[in-house]
């Protein structure tokens, strides 16, 4: 058979193959080029999931009639003046989805300048393009695309079930109103029920674009999320990190709420994914993932977004130095939390608070108020914690020496958690502070304790190792051996010493003393592994915190050991000094704070 | 079949068989014991599979024939009956249950079918030779201690027994390391071992052994093929399965160009050893040995606890030296150590160090320094 060139129409088809895989890419390319043309509001409706229509509507600059007919041309944008493609500071730039959406599906475009008097509207079916006709519409542009994948069968029978594509087009739709907070959003399924509405956030006084990206991420996050969120706030180079992230408390079981961001683009990057778990590490069990929401800002010239068609991947120019960022801001925000611990902790336990209702007490009748008003009010009490300081280490120091509280009345206003009143269940620390209660797990608290001693004291006098009489040969494929390879310096600093051996191995010589004899292949299997997904050698030093976790865990006081005031309130003062008690190693709270409005809530004086 | 036997005897016996018997079994016929009455003796036989192990006893036979019984329960029953009491075994009918009788207890114990119980080997290996029982456990001890507990390095996980020549005489060989030291043991190669493959015995085998020879002061005699090896020690006889895998060439790791010569006094050295390890933080043990002209010290530290440290006066000429060492693994060498005074051969801080028994040549242990 001879060569041929595909007639524009399938290279259409083609093309829409890699760009629009599914209704979400649909509405993330609309959306995308609403957001590139100045929208202040945005409205996307879909009807079956997408399948039959999804129009996406904005009051955006619009377009002429000559423009529209050029829209729908392959390789036709309007986002790239200078010819530049390392200089992309739009959403868009490559000028291929409205040709390749219009190849696919029935595609009607409908727009009005800013200023113009009239509107135009163009239309597309399967590849085949109608001349521009006068329309009604206001200012912005609305574009309709019905029937997707009816030019393409096969396309049309990989779709998911209806619910399902919904639920892709509303990850989308969150992800870039997460960067966009100046913008409103409002997504709407069949039956015209509202999936999204997000108004437009509008800058209170004190806090500039961060309370308004906050105030975004918490309607799509969760209330609890912006309660919990420590801010983000580092430059390193011309790199600007912003966001926000929760504390290591409050966490879930998947890392489906980590949404990060370059220049405003949402990403999913395994090497962003690995900064954050190389950050949380010692804060969370392997199976708990943090909530995020990161936002990298750099010059375009330093990120190519150029990688795939759907740039949900990107490249950076120098990822050591991206990733050094990412994991020095967040450790530095979570060190400042110093013991802060997740608010849902302490609404639960108020939760758990049950009026007594039971005999006994004549005939007084509780109060109405049902669980479920209880709860509501419980979300007043956790209102956002604004006067919140974070790093009690840094708040004044305390004059009086830890344990001077002879009389057990220390002055608590001075210390954030407060005096020791009394232990119950020879298990919890109750004490009081200026303004409620504190209840501290002794056994989990001391246990973080001694922990965070042994990390000091291993950082400080660095790792003995044991060195090998059999030096140990891991055979591994050739890339992997040259990742571990060229980390050899920093796997010696924990104590693992490796040479090269040969192309496709490598040689163990010494190992790190505190795992004793361990299973170096399986070990160095792990870290290379890791080194390709994550760019991060986290098994190691996991192995190392897990051994000092157990070597803290019995070496802490236990739950059921009686204490004395002054050994109480000396562990409320060492808690105070540590950074990272705020949580055993596990990600569980060491202690829970009940303020005194919430007390006193309970008892219905409020 | 029908048995009566002596409390003592019966323990006895049991004791020697019921530690092959994991405690958790997949197989169910795993965790039974075959009692096996025939002439005048009874013979108890267990297997986990890799370990079988036979021991026979004299018993008043009454009626020939066979029963399984679960061994742990029948091993704690036979413990608590009081001393020098008869015990009766038999099977009542066919199948059902073994009863166990002695005095006025009575006890109904479940039986598995004697044919579903494995085979045991009795087949003849090739190779046989005896050793003398003190011999034997001398080979043992000097080398259990290294055996490597790292399941991944499985041919690390037993003491390898081979036969070699030095010097031109042919010796048996009995080595164990665990990649951070290493213990040989040698001896003249005994009559009958001349061709023997060199084989690797597993841990748990080794402990059974060491366990039989305790009570044997008997020759033991020994004979294996490259995949099995038995143990026969008169009443008892032992057969383990070996480890398959190659033992790595060991000779390449003991040193010879070692230089500096350290003589001491085993039982002050292990004493100090003990000592100042207390200081040294629980998972690493870390103990810094300095030399100089005529003296050591021996130190440790630890963030937690503090420091320590002792002098002692050995003999030590060469120019001075600091090393470090894991402080069990040097106790764990120091124990075997039955002569007056060790002998330590160095090189430098990174190297291979030699330990020896000054009084013992047969034994040669070498341990890896740590970097502190």
């Amino acid at each position: 058979m001879s060569l041929r060139l595909l007639p524009p129409n399938l290279v259409n088809q083609i093309a829409a193959g890699e760009v629009v895989e599914r209704p979400a890419a649909v509405v993330k390319e609309l959306v995308e080029n609403a957001l590139d043309a100045g929208a202040g509001r945005i409205e996307v409706a879909i009807r079956d999931g997408g399948r039959s229509l999804i129009s996406v509507t904005d009051d955006g600059h619009g377009m002429s009639p000559d423009d529209l007919g050029l829209a729908i041309q392959r390789h036709a944008t309007s986002k790239l003046p200078g010819d530049d493609l390392t200089h992309i500071g739009t959403l868009g730039f490559r000028g291929e989805a409205l040709p390749s959406i219009g190849a696919v599906s029935r595609l009607t475009i409908t727009s009005r300048p800013a200023g113009a008097d009239s509107a135009w509207t163009i239309s597309v079916e399967g590849g085949q393009v109608a001349d521009p006709q006068p329309a009604a519409h206001p200012s912005g542009t609305r574009v309709e695309v019905r029937d997707l994948f009816y030019a393409t069968p096969a396309r049309l029978k990989f779709l998911k079930s209806e619910r399902a594509e919904q639920g892709h087009v509303s990850d989308v739709l969150n992800r870039l109103a997460m960067a966009h907070p100046a913008v409103a959003f409002r997504l709407t399924g069949d039956r015209e029920r509202a999936l999204i509405d997000l108004p437009a956030e509008t800058a209170s006084l004190e806090g500039g674009d961060e309370s308004l990206r906050l105030a975004r991420l918490g309607r799509i996050m969760g209330r609890e999320f912006r309660e919990n969120a420590l801010a983000i706030n580092a430059v390193r180079e011309a790199l600007c990190l912003t966001g926000h992230i929760g504390v290591p408390t409050f966490n879930r079981g998947n890392a489906q709420h980590q949404y990060l961001f370059v220049n405003g683009r949402p990403v999913r990057d395994k090497l962003l994914f690995g900064a954050v778990r190389g950050a949380y590490q010692d804060f969370l069990a392997r199976d708990r993932h943090p909530l995020v929401a990161l936002f990298l800002d750099l010059p375009p010239e330093q990120v190519d977004v150029n990688v795939h068609p759907a740039k949900t991947e990107v490249r950076f120019r120098d990822a050591g130095l991206v990733r050094g960022l990412i994991v020095s801001a967040l450790k530095h925000a979570l060190a400042e939390a110093g013991h802060r611990a997740s608010t849902t902790v302490s609404q639960g336990a108020l939760g758990a608070f049950r009026s007594g209702t039971g005999g006994g007490y004549g005939n007084y009748q509780p109060p109405p108020p049902m669980p479920g008003h209880l709860a509501e009010a419980s979300n007043a009490w956790q209102a956002p914690n604004a006067g919140y300081q974070p790093g009690f280490a840094e708040t004044a120091r305390p004059t009086a020496p830890a344990g001077a509280s002879e009389t057990g009345d220390a002055d608590a206003a001075n210390y954030p958690l407060g005096a020791a009143r009394a232990q119950v269940h020879e298990t919890y620390v109750v004490a009081q502070t200026e303004d409620g209660l504190v209840i501290v797990d002794q056994h989990a608290a001391h246990e973080r304790l001694v922990y965070e001693r042994m990390k000091a004291a291993l950082a400080n006098g660095g790792v003995a190792t044991q060195m090998l009489l059999l030096p140990e040969v891991v055979e591994l494929d050739e890339p992997a051996a040259a990742r571990l390879a060229a980390r050899a310096p920093e796997l010696a600093e924990l104590g693992l010493m490796i040479e090269p051996f040969g192309a496709s191995a490598v040689i163990v010589r010494e190992t790190p003393a505190l795992l004793g004899e361990t299973a170096v292949q399986s070990l160095l299997r792990d870290l290379a592994d890791e080194l390709a997904e994550m760019g991060e050698a986290f098994s190691l030093k996991e192995k190392l915190e897990e051994v000092c976790g157990t070597m803290a865990c019995h070496g802490s006081i236990r739950a059921g050991r009686r204490l004395n005031v002054h050994e109480m309130d000396a562990l409320l003062r060492q808690m105070e000094a540590t950074p990272h008690s705020g949580q055993c190693n596990h990600g569980r709270p060491t202690y829970v704070e009940l303020k005194l409005k919430d007390i006193e809530r309970l008892f219905g004086r409020r | 079949m029908k048995l009566t036997i002596e409390r003592a005897a019966i323990l006895k016996s049991l004791a020697h068989v019921q530690s092959v018997v994991e405690r958790r079994n997949a197989i169910p016929i795993l965790s039974n014991v075959l009692i096996e009455a025939d002439g005048g003796d009874m013979s108890l036989s267990a297997t986990d599979m890799d370990i079988d192990i036979v021991d026979r006893t004299p018993a008043d036979v009454q009626q020939e024939g066979a029963v399984t019984a679960p061994v742990h329960t029948l091993y704690d029953i036979v413990r608590k009956l009081p001393d020098g009491s008869q015990v009766e075994l038999s099977l009542e009918g066919e199948g059902g249950q073994v009863e166990l009788r002695s005095g006025r207890s009575n006890f109904s114990l479940q039986s598995l079918p004697k044919d579903d119980f494995p085979a045991i080997g009795s087949e003849d290996l090739s190779n046989e030779f005896t050793l003398p029982a003190g011999e034997l456990r001398q080979l043992v001890d000097r080398t259990r201690f290294a055996i490597s507990t790292e399941e991944t390095r499985y041919y690390l996980n037993g003491i390898y027994l081979h036969a070699a020549e030095a010097d031109g005489v042919k010796l048996l060989r009995a080595v164990a390391t665990d990649g951070h030291r290493l213990a040989r043991i040698e001896m003249p190669l005994p009559q009958g071992a001349e061709n023997i493959p060199g084989v690797i015995v597993p841990r748990k085998a080794v402990n059974e052994l060491r366990r039989l020879i305790d009570e044997s002061s008997d020759d033991v005699k020994i004979s294996l093929t490259e995949n099995k090896i038995r143990f026969s020690f008169g009443s008892v006889i032992l057969t383990s399965k070996l480890i398959d895998g190659t033992f790595p060439d060991y000779d390449r790791v003991i040193p010879t160009g070692n230089d500096k010569t350290l003589d001491v006094d085993s039982k002050v050295f292990r004493n100090a050893v003990d000592r100042v390890s207390t200081i040294s933080t629980e998972k690493s043990r870390a103990i810094k040995l300095t030399m100089s002209e005529g003296s050591l010290s021996l130190a440790a530290t630890s963030p937690d606890a503090g420091s320590a440290s002792e002098d002692l006066e050995v003999g030590y000429t060469a120019d001075g030296l600091e090393i470090g060492f894991n402080s069990r693994y040097l106790l764990d060498i120091a124990n075997q150590i039955e002569g007056d005074s060790m002998q330590f051969v160095l090189a430098d801080a990174a190297s291979p160090t030699i330990i020896k028994d000054v009084a013992d040549s047969a034994a040669l242990y070498v341990l890896m320094p740590m970097r502190v």
